[in-house]
């Protein structure tokens, strides 16, 4: 292969030739005339892959230095008496995507164009054609004539598609670009009248930038070439053609003419100056939050992947005037989210065409075609800026280049954008993956070849500029494997995959745990161990379980990759790794979708703030290690509370907490453990890694630490407040595990060693009883198909051992003594009394109190009081949910016994950071300054206790009547049903009229109306693309009219 | 002679912006284009033209000596046959499109075509 490639860039095929054989071909073609319609199909093909083979063969010589960029001089004189080509690197690259796409567009619409003649394939050719010179030329009036001509040939192209809808949309589409034209042609002229030469390299010498008249002219000309990328709100006319055209012309629009315009403008911009830049990079600003903004509220599948692609293009825009083109980032970054657009929305388009279904909640019928169904989550992730994909890389890049330069109002602006871009783009994931599917139109083969093959592409390309971005050949791709791994073979039965994923797991902690700091250890179990132990119920699972395992294996894998990372870039591509992962986990319940969504929000919202903090981290500083954390030199305070409050998303903190009762309540029974016992853990990872970066003790952010506290306790008491009022089991663990974080966030913050002691026990604690009681209750949950606490009831008998795993791991949520919960309650009063934090204390002292509330009700609604009919002939629960239950049970006894087996390596772990008022041991004593605490004696004794209680209490009950249910002679009554005996419903009742206002849903309102706002404010500007393509011509002059005069007043 | 040509592009280029902008006729927009595209035209020629020059063609009276003082840009003026072809290509196109747009709905009002918004 590699020889022939060789064989073949020794001898370099001019690209004039492309030009030529095109229209050769074309004229061939027309001379066919309708009636040999197969010929000249196979005579387009031909062409396009001509084309194709050009352009790659100059990209292989060019990129491997086999060959030098060459100039053409047309008719052998030089300008600007001839018209000259270039073909360079960039030119090599550009040329190659827009032939590709053009070769399999062309089979991809195979069907339409042979039904249409060779008419309609001269003019698919031409337009090909067309792109190519635009590209090569470095001749002003001849990308002019050649715009124009793809212009026409888009219009033609347009009205392949049936219907008044495609020939009104072209005729727009013609009004628009012939005033665009004409700017164009007004701007050409008169630079050709200032510089005397229309060849864009003379010109750029000329320097026109110095000279008044030429720079109004090169404002013309950069103004007409923005107006045909579709600048945000001059683009009505480009969106309906984006809906109404055939989906395959909509792909070309989208990919092909969109990356050849842009690299017109990437031209145009060395002779515009610093002045022009500015503009350029506002206007493509403007476009993309104001695109995307507008895109929230669509529901039409091609309008709104019209409405992303002005979005996307804006971006790319915005980047040619941020950044100086010398910077040696900025072909990468351009590159990296251009090929994500490129692939990601012909991909899409052609999608569109496949399904045939307009409306976005029609999209669930790719869940028939999972290959389809793949390639689509793929193509949404990519135009995201997710990883492994070439937009993740170009995102970070920018990034961090803006923050170099200290453009932190920008990366807002951009962010915001984006975030507007997930909001409907996962939504609409969310749709393909949930709602009923319909019935999938037949596909054929020349219509699925493409986008499979984009969808490789997608990946090759992420791949392949991974490597070329700055450390970014320190990323760890195995995780990644695996996942690929699974999805190859998801077709086999769940035990065969379950069991993968456990050694997979089990590998990667084997691969991480030598050498491991102590803290870092114990993240590992809870990640890692703890996704054993939560992927062990999966063998109850009976079928396949399609997509679950790439999905947990994504989260996993992800989680291990935090460990692992030691720069900022690692760090960032685990945890968007994970997030991924967790979401496709999350949304798998019955009722996940939009708690699915709003976790996906708040996880994209923290990814963000976390991101931006990153830049403020990398700006000023070289490198990205870790350790830069602790020397932020711009706007410190700012850096770390952006990265903070990014990490209190994962942990649900106050305000930030609303998306989890959902997500952790409905998802699957073996999903909740996974994502509440050990997920939320990824958050409590971050922001230790923050705050052991800070200083420690030493540090200067007290400020932030003293709020994040009373985050945290106020955090507890919601969590708590809001589980005492919960009917749902799930729901009440999910509203605990707010509280819980919010004691951790809280000792964490208190920062000093007997409070991150304390933060580390109740992470520990944390993760080993909620894995527990999830696992039990969902257990539960599963096998009565209900969620309704008081729709249970006395499963004791039926469940002895799930009722013994609760009855642990609420003994130990509540700290009551022995269980390590006491512990951690010990040394958290020794924490806040040391520290000083009375108030607070206070608050979360009481939190805990209310916590006693909502465990009675969890065990007793449960367990107690009186078995229902229907669960008459319930089981304990299977064997595959008890073993990990019983496994953190063993873990839970040996904490308790001998807590300084963890905690003495703890210790001294955080000494470094924390080096006043440590714990001392003795023995298995711990001695603060406070006082003592001995566990294994607690231990001993309380054991011992209860050993003789129960027994003394089976000896004295030895005697007593064993009654049935319903006989209850002590109250004169016949209970007939056991609703009657047992209240379990709303039992509370009273504590919610006194303390109910805590709880009401003020959070969410804010939420709500923020939303709200943010969709009618798109909503209400949406109302300009009034459908008049008049209205659309007048947008367009206003456009040029308003950037001018902003632009004169500037000048 | 350079300013009166100069005032009668800019007219004919702003009429005909104006008609299109203004005429609800689907026709009188595309003759509007023609005004705009004319007005363009005249443009090209006059930015090319040097006082007193005559046609860019070489015979006894323009040799090449001194060919570069007696003729007129000869650049524009290639250019403005092009733009006349490709404003005659456009012009044909949207005519097209106004017998396609009159034949699906009976009318030539722009704004009975609002099928597509938002």
């Amino acid at each position: 292969m590699v020889n022939i490639l060789s064989i073949l860039t020794m001898n370099m095929i001019s690209p004039i030739n492309i030009i030529a054989v095109s229209l050769g071909i074309a004229f061939f073609m027309g001379l066919l005339g309708n009636k040999a319609q197969r010929t000249s199909y196979i005579l387009l093909i031909a062409a396009l892959l001509f084309n194709t083979i050009v352009s790659l063969q100059w990209l292989y010589g060019l990129a491997n230095n086999l060959v030098e960029a060459q100039q053409i001089f047309t008719a052998g004189y030089k300008p600007p008496f001839s018209i000259n080509l270039l073909m360079g690197l960039n030119e090599a690259v550009i040329a190659s995507l827009i032939n590709i796409v053009g070769l399999l567009g062309a089979i991809y619409m195979g069907s339409t164009l042979k039904k249409n003649g060779s008419g309609s394939q001269v003019v698919f050719l031409v337009l090909f054609m067309s792109l190519n010179v635009i590209v090569l030329s470095r001749d002003l009036f001849n990308i002019f004539v050649f715009l124009e001509v793809g212009s026409i040939a888009v219009a033609g192209l347009v009205i392949l598609q049936k219907g008044v809808k495609a020939v009104s949309a072209g005729f727009k589409y013609m009004l628009a670009t012939g005033i665009i034209a004409g700017i164009f042609l007004i701007g050409i002229i008169f630079i050709y009248r200032f510089t005397g030469s229309l060849n864009l390299d003379q010109i750029i010498q000329s320097n026109p930038a110095i000279k008044q008249g030429a720079l109004i002219s090169s404002f013309l000309i950069l103004i007409a070439i923005i107006l045909e990328l579709k600048p945000f709100p001059a683009n009505g006319w480009a969106l309906d053609v984006y809906q109404a055209a055939h989906p395959g012309l909509s792909a070309i629009l989208s990919s092909a003419v969109g990356t050849a315009n842009l690299y017109v403008l990437y031209k145009f911009t060395g002779m515009a100056g610093d002045s022009l830049m500015h503009y350029i990079s506002l206007i493509g600003i403007v476009t993309f939050v104001g695109s995307n903004l507008l895109g929230i509220n669509q529901k039409k599948a091609r309008r709104l992947l019209g409405y992303s692609s002005v979005g996307q293009i804006g971006l790319l825009i915005a980047i040619m005037g941020l950044l100086p083109h010398s910077n040696s980032n900025f072909k990468l970054i351009f590159f990296g989210i251009l090929t994500s657009h490129y692939f990601a929305k012909a991909g899409l388009f052609w999608i569109s065409g496949i399904i045939k279904a307009e409306n976005i909640k029609e999209w669930s019928v790719l869940r028939k075609k999972p290959v389809l169904l793949f390639l689509f989550l793929s193509f949404i992730l990519a135009l995201l800026g997710f990883p492994p994909f070439p937009s993740f890389w170009g995102k970070w890049q920018l990034v961090m280049e803006l923050s170099a330069q200290g453009q932190f109002a920008v990366i807002i602006a951009i962010l915001v954008g984006s975030f507007f871009e997930v909001v409907y783009l996962m939504r609409w994931a969310g749709y393909s993956i949930k709602l009923e599917a319909g019935t999938l139109p037949e596909i054929k083969l020349s219509k699925y070849i493409p986008v499979i093959l984009f969808g490789l592409g997608l990946y090759a390309v992420g791949y392949f500029v991974s490597q070329s971005v700055e450390f970014g050949n320190t990323i760890n791709y195995l995780p990644l494997l695996v996942v690929a791994v699974l999805l190859v073979v998801d077709f086999l039965p769940a035990f065969v995959k379950n069991s993968l994923s456990i050694l997979a797991t089990g590998w990667f902690a084997y691969l991480l745990i030598p050498g491991q700091d102590t803290i870092k250890f114990i993240f590992t179990i809870i990640f890692l161990v703890g996704g054993i132990l939560t992927l062990i119920p999966g063998f109850q699972i009976k079928g396949k379980r399609e997509g679950f395992y790439p999905s947990a294996m994504l989260m996993f894998g992800g989680l291990a990759l935090l460990i692992e990372a030691s720069n900022l870039l690692q760090f960032f591509f685990a945890w968007e790794i994970m997030t991924i992962g967790s979401y496709f986990l999350i949304i798998r319940g019955k009722k996940s979708m939009p708690h699915a969504l709003s976790y996906m929000l708040f996880s994209v919202g923290g990814a963000y703030l976390i991101l931006l903090g990153f830049g403020m981290v990398s700006a000023g500083n070289s490198g990205l290690s870790l350790d830069l954390l602790s020397s932020i030199k711009v706007y410190p305070v700012l850096a770390m509370s952006l990265m903070a409050v990014g990490f209190m998303t994962k942990t649900a903190s106050l305000g930030l907490h609303i998306w989890l009762p959902g997500a952790h309540g409905e998802a699957e029974s073996d999903v909740s453990p996974m994502v509440s016992a050990i997920l939320l853990k990824a958050g409590v990872f971050g922001l230790i890694l923050l705050m052991l970066a800070s200083g420690g003790e030493q540090n200067s952010y007290s400020g932030l630490f003293y709020v994040l506290g009373w985050i945290g306790a106020l955090t507890a008491l919601v969590g708590n407040l809001g589980a005492i009022f919960q009917e749902d089991a799930k729901r009440l663990l999910a509203y605990s595990s707010i509280g819980q974080l919010g004691y951790i966030l809280f000792a964490f913050a208190i920062m000093t060693h007997m409070g991150w002691l304390t933060g580390l026990t109740y992470t520990i604690n944390h993760f080993m009883f909620k894995a527990i009681l999830f696992l039990a209750i969902g257990g539960i949950v599963m096998k009565l198909g209900t969620h309704n606490m008081y729709e249970m009831g006395g499963l004791i008998k039926k469940m002895p051992f799930s009722f013994i795993a609760v009855l642990i791991g609420i003994i130990t949520l509540a700290g009551i003594p022995p269980l390590s919960g006491f512990g951690g309650k010990w040394l958290f009063y020794n924490a806040v009394i040391m520290k000083g934090w009375y108030f607070q204390g206070a608050v979360v002292f009481f939190a805990g109190t209310i916590a006693f509330l909502y465990l009675f009700k969890l065990i007793y609604s449960v367990f107690l009081g009186q078995l229902k009919d229907n669960h008459r002939n319930v089981k304990e629960l299977s064997i595959w949910f008890l073993l990990p239950q019983y496994i953190l049970i063993i873990g839970i006894m040996v904490f308790s016994a001998k807590p300084d087996l963890i905690l003495k390596p703890i210790g001294n772990a955080i000494a470094m950071a924390f080096p006043s008022n440590q714990l001392t041991w003795e023995g298995t004593k711990a001695l603060s300054t406070l006082g003592y605490w001995d566990a294994t004696t607690i231990m001993v004794v309380i054991g011992g206790m209860f050993v003789v209680l129960l027994g003394w209490l089976m000896f004295m009950s030895r005697k007593a009547q064993k009654v049935e249910q319903f006989n209850m002679v002590y109250a004169a009554e016949r209970p007939e049903r056991p609703e009657l005996t047992h209240v379990s419903h709303n039992i509370y009742a009273g504590y919610n009229k006194a303390l109910g206002f805590l709880v009401a849903p003020g959070i969410t309102n804010f939420w709500n109306y923020t939303t709200n706002l943010v969709e009618s404010t798109g909503n209400f500007i949406r109302r300009i693309y009034s459908g008049n393509g008049q209205s659309y011509a007048i947008h367009l002059v206003s456009y040029i009219v308003i950037v001018f005069i902003i632009y004169l007043t500037a000048i | 002679m350079e300013t009166i040509a100069l005032i009668t592009a800019f007219a004919l280029i702003l009429i005909g912006l104006f008609g299109i902008l203004s005429n609800k006729n689907i026709l009188k927009i595309i003759i509007g284009f023609s005004l705009f595209d004319t007005g363009l035209h005249v443009l090209i020629v006059t930015v090319g033209y040097i006082k007193g020059g005559t046609a860019p063609i070489l015979d006894k009276v323009v040799g090449t000596s001194n060919a570069a003082d007696k003729i007129v840009d000869p650049i524009p003026q290639a250019l403005v046959l092009t733009a006349i072809v490709i404003g005659l290509g456009v012009t044909a196109l949207m005519l097209a499109y106004a017998l396609k747009l009159y034949q699906a709905k009976k009318s030539l009002n722009i704004t009975d075509f609002k099928e597509l918004k938002w």
